[in-house]
């Protein structure tokens, strides 16, 4: 076989787990500020019995004894926990079912005052928006929403797809920065995530040191910043955007995180995160729904459904690794024994990589790109060695099903 | 007329589960335990529902169906996943006294008066998944609740009363799994309009939505699934460490439902007879 | 203690299974059959179905069971049909345009009123309903009057001669019968095998009525 290009810095040979339906093109979270074109991918790790990390993990928390796991959470909030009126503690999230789980149990179980924040979806869903307030007015949290300058975002979002086909890249950015930067405002040592299973088996995503090695390097290289993969100097000098518009994307300043102490934790860590049992609760407390339609990709209802450009998203995880969202979604629930390998062979068959057209044509009018140049982009950020056209038509050379057209 | 009282029983591989609108399937038991207890309790009939069967275009149920109907002698109506003639006939033939059919029938409705006229009209039950619109209609939604068919729900009950379907089996994905009651206006619309049994299904948390939906919602039977399991789930004790396959975490801790009053068939029927509402009771 | 066998007439139209499950319970030895010699030489015949009146006449003829069907009830072997098996042995159907019948029991087959003073009535009527005796029979002497059975059908009987009716039960106002006993020829329109306990026990006492049978025989 000829030598295919492969883009990303991709594995050339692809591999897929024999316990999940994953292949280790799935690429590690990077770190987004440096993320630009050139950027080359750390990916999924398989072992030699074709195990992926994942899994491997999984394998693990089997093994967690998660009273031991509660006692220690106990641990930690009760050396947190304030009963004089202010916060103790903050979760950041969307109303959907993980934040809705994560901001009650600390609350309404463990005694403690979160302060619930939201990096809005760039575009809201009817559905995503009514969990929200149902999260706020049902859940009974207090909310700060930020709702960054939309100009500037339509414009990242737009240059995140056409120089990296990523179209949440600034949106995760800015997500990322927003609670240490409030927790700062708000004197609140300790901050809630739900889940991470790339990071599993530590208790702390950010910590102090790592928030300042991060706010560092963003506020002393600014120039080799990069947003939507365009450098801050760039996106001054030739889009104009002033960097007052571009401060929210970033990390809080140095000096206030020298002077704090805070603690960033996984609560999932604490506490064992099974998917439907956390939907279970959220419904059940926080009024949330899941939305009455399969999301588009995948075979789901319940899982990201707040913003219209969630779908497209996982599409371009799809042009670009050959990984759709029912990849994702199966993936994890084969993990969670949820569901058989099999069955999730099915679903990546039956769904991966389905065009998300139902918020399409919207989310190209609000980020004001030409839907055909959305195809053109996405025909350029296929990498040569996962994709080939045959009869007109892409089709993967692998696939977990074993009907790509080289396998 | 007196009034069923259907067991519903929602299936994946192994296990009997439960969601909310048809979605987060929790393991709660196997099947067969509880379509046994079902039965001893009283049940009119019993339904088992492959629910990802169509998902997976499968239909592997056939065995769960035999050893139930060797011990169970009420009517067992089987659905998911079926597709054809061949697929209705080899249900029927491992024990299934009907068939119900929702995903194949919208794709090819003619599969309906087909089975109709082979099998008979009263073996055929069509099953409507209903959602409703933002703008206050009905639509009829496939493959458990998950594909839109842009096909309207009164419509589509017409259409298959038409092609010789015996009775409907009308759920709300709304309210299903959720325990806030019956949708009623959904029901009496659809009950009212079709002559042959509108079954409600989705929804019922408390005997008295029961009740509701039996008066005004003129439903001439009704399908059970939640209140039943939670109400069954608490009295035995099954810590879910049989299966490895499925969502296993309720079993094991075992939280109380929220909004659904688990209530056992007998239970309900005695509140239903108190009612004046006529329903089958074992004297 | 002799084993009875009993053959159920397999002409495609179904219901088989529960029939011969019900069989099993009562502990009668059945076989599921469209063999006329096997059909003749058991000591008891059902005559299930499910379906269209006019498909099953079709298959009854098409595997050559009409007669065999109107030999057995002739030479008095204990019968029992079931729901259609119990319509089929009338003279004729109004059900899918008109079918003639086995025309072993005289009196028609009529399709139920679409509305019965001025409600609309639900065709099929499928569910549990009361069966009230209309006469005294060992086949049913362990079940109570008023017992519920499960139906399932859009038309029901209407024999000529009133002795023949077993029992009637009530839909929509409407009186109707809903089994009835000829000689050694028993048929319900109600489905005993899916009757839970009350319609098993029909089961057994039919058994009884074969062993007598079989007793006198000798």
């Amino acid at each position: 076989m000829k030598d295919l290009q492969v883009k990303y810095g991709l594995p050339a040979e692809v591999k897929f787990c024999v316990r999940c339906v994953m292949s280790n093109q799935r690429p590690a979270s990077t770190a987004e500020f440096k993320h630009n074109k050139d950027s080359k991918k750390i990916t999924l790790n398989i072992d030699s019995e074709g195990v992926c990390d994942a899994c491997r993990h999984a394998e693990e928390k089997q093994l967690i004894d998660w009273k031991k796991r509660e006692d220690e959470l106990l641990r930690l909030l009760d050396k947190h926990r304030k009963n004089d009126g202010s916060y103790d503690c903050l979760v950041p999230g969307s109303g959907g079912k993980d934040s809705a789980y994560q901001s009650h149990v600390l609350k309404y179980k463990y005694g403690m005052h979160p302060l619930t924040v939201t990096w809005p979806p760039i575009l809201y869903t009817d559905y995503g928006l009514k969990n929200f307030r149902n999260w706020i007015d049902v859940g009974g949290f207090d909310n700060l929403s930020f709702n960054r300058n939309g100009k500037v975002m339509k414009l990242l979002t737009k240059l995140s797809i056409e120089n990296l086909m990523h179209p949440f890249q600034t949106f995760i950015l800015g997500q990322k920065n927003l609670a240490p930067k409030l927790a700062l405002k708000f004197n609140i040592p300790l901050i809630f995530y739900g889940e991470n299973e790339a990071e599993y088996g530590n208790p702390l995503a950010d910590n102090t040191s790592s928030l300042r090695d991060k706010s560092y390097f963003a506020m002393n290289n600014l120039d080799e910043i990069y947003l939507g993969g365009v450098s801050i100097r760039e996106l001054r000098e030739k889009f104009s955007v002033d960097l007052v518009d571009l401060m929210s994307f970033l990390p809080p300043p140095i000096e206030e995180i020298e002077k704090s102490n805070i603690e960033v934790h996984y609560l999932g860590y604490y506490l064992k995160w099974t998917p439907q049992e956390v939907y279970y609760y959220a419904v059940e407390n926080t009024g949330f729904k899941a939305r009455p339609f399969r999301t588009q990709g995948t075979y789901s209802k319940y899982n990201s459904i707040d913003d219209k450009i969630d779908d497209l998203h996982y599409y371009t995880t799809f042009i670009k690794f050959g990984i759709g969202r029912a990849t994702y979604d199966a993936s994890q629930e084969i993990r969670n024994a949820h569901l058989t390998r099999e069955e999730g062979v099915a679903l990546v068959q039956k769904f991966d990589g389905e065009f998300p057209d139902r918020y399409f044509d919207e989310v190209m009018e609000h980020i004001e790109l030409k839907p055909e140049r959305f195809h053109e982009l996405c025909d350029q950020f296929r990498s040569p060695h996962l994709w080939e056209k045959s009869n007109g038509e892409w089709k993967l050379r692998h696939n977990v099903g074993k009907t790509g057209t080289a396998d | 007329m007196y009034h069923r009282i259907i067991a519903k029983l929602d299936i994946k591989g192994p296990n009997l589960v439960k969601g909310i609108h048809l979605e987060g399937l929790r393991v709660l038991g196997k099947p067969e335990t509880f379509a046994r207890y079902y039965y001893e309790q009283g049940a009119d009939e019993l339904m088992y529902m492959d629910v990802v069967a169509s998902l997976y275009n499968r239909n592997s149920i056939h065995e769960l169906i035999s050893r139930t109907a060797k011990e169970v002698f009420i009517p067992l109506t089987v659905g998911g996943g079926l597709r054809s003639i061949d697929d209705i006939r080899s249900v029927l033939r491992a024990g299934a006294d009907k068939v119900s059919l929702n995903t194949a029938a919208i794709k090819d409705p003619q599969l309906i008066r087909q089975a109709a006229r082979y099998f008979g009209s009263s073996t055929i039950v069509a099953t409507i998944e209903a959602i409703k619109q933002p703008n206050g209609q009905y639509f009829a939604f496939i493959d458990n609740g998950r594909e839109e068919t842009g096909i309207e729900v009164a419509e589509w009950a017409q259409r298959v009363t038409e092609l010789g379907a015996g009775e409907i089996v009308l759920t709300s994905v709304d309210r299903e799994g959720t325990g806030e009651g019956f949708d009623i206006e959904l029901t009496k619309k659809i009950s009212d309009l079709v002559g042959i049994p509108v079954i409600a299904c989705g929804g019922a948390g408390k005997p008295v939505h029961v009740r509701d939906v039996l008066q005004n919602g003129h439903a001439d039977a009704v399908a059970i699934a939640s209140m039943f399991h939670y109400d069954f789930v608490h009295r035995q004790n099954d810590q879910g460490h049989h299966e490895s396959e499925g969502n296993n975490e309720f079993l094991k801790n075992k939280r109380r439902s929220g909004k659904i009053d688990a209530t056992g068939l007998s239970e309900l029927k005695a509140y239903l007879k108190s009612e004046k509402i006529p329903c089958r009771t074992t004297e | 203690m002799k084993s009875y066998k009993i053959a159920i007439v397999d002409y495609e139209m179904c219901n088989l299974f529960s029939v011969s499950h019900a069989c099993e319970f009562a502990g009668v030895q059945a076989i599921i059959t469209r063999d006329p010699k096997t059909i003749m030489q058991s000591d008891g015949v059902i005559l299930p179905g499910v379906g269209a009146f006019g498909d099953a006449m079709k298959n009854l003829k098409k595997h050559g069971l009409i007669q065999v069907v109107k030999d057995v009830v002739q030479s008095g072997k204990p019968f029992m049909g079931i729901c259609l098996g119990l319509q089929l042995l009338f003279s004729g159907s109004e059900e899918f345009g008109d079918h003639e019948g086995l025309g072993i029991i005289p009196g028609i087959v009529k399709k139920f009123p679409e509305s019965a003073n001025g409600k609309r009535v639900k065709v099929p009527q499928i569910g549990w309903n009361r069966i009230k005796k209309q006469k005294d029979h060992a086949v049913l002497s362990d079940v109570p009057d008023g017992a519920f059975m499960y139906f399932v059908h859009s038309f029901y009987v209407e024999p000529e001669e009133r002795e023949s009716v077993l029992t009637s039960t009530e839909y929509e106002g409407l009186d109707y019968c809903s089994s009835i006993q000829k000689n050694n020829t028993i048929a319900f329109q109600f489905h005993p095998e899916k009757s839970a306990g009350i319609g098993l026990g029909i089961y057994t006492s039919w058994k009884n009525i074969i062993e007598k049978n079989n007793e006198g025989k000798q």
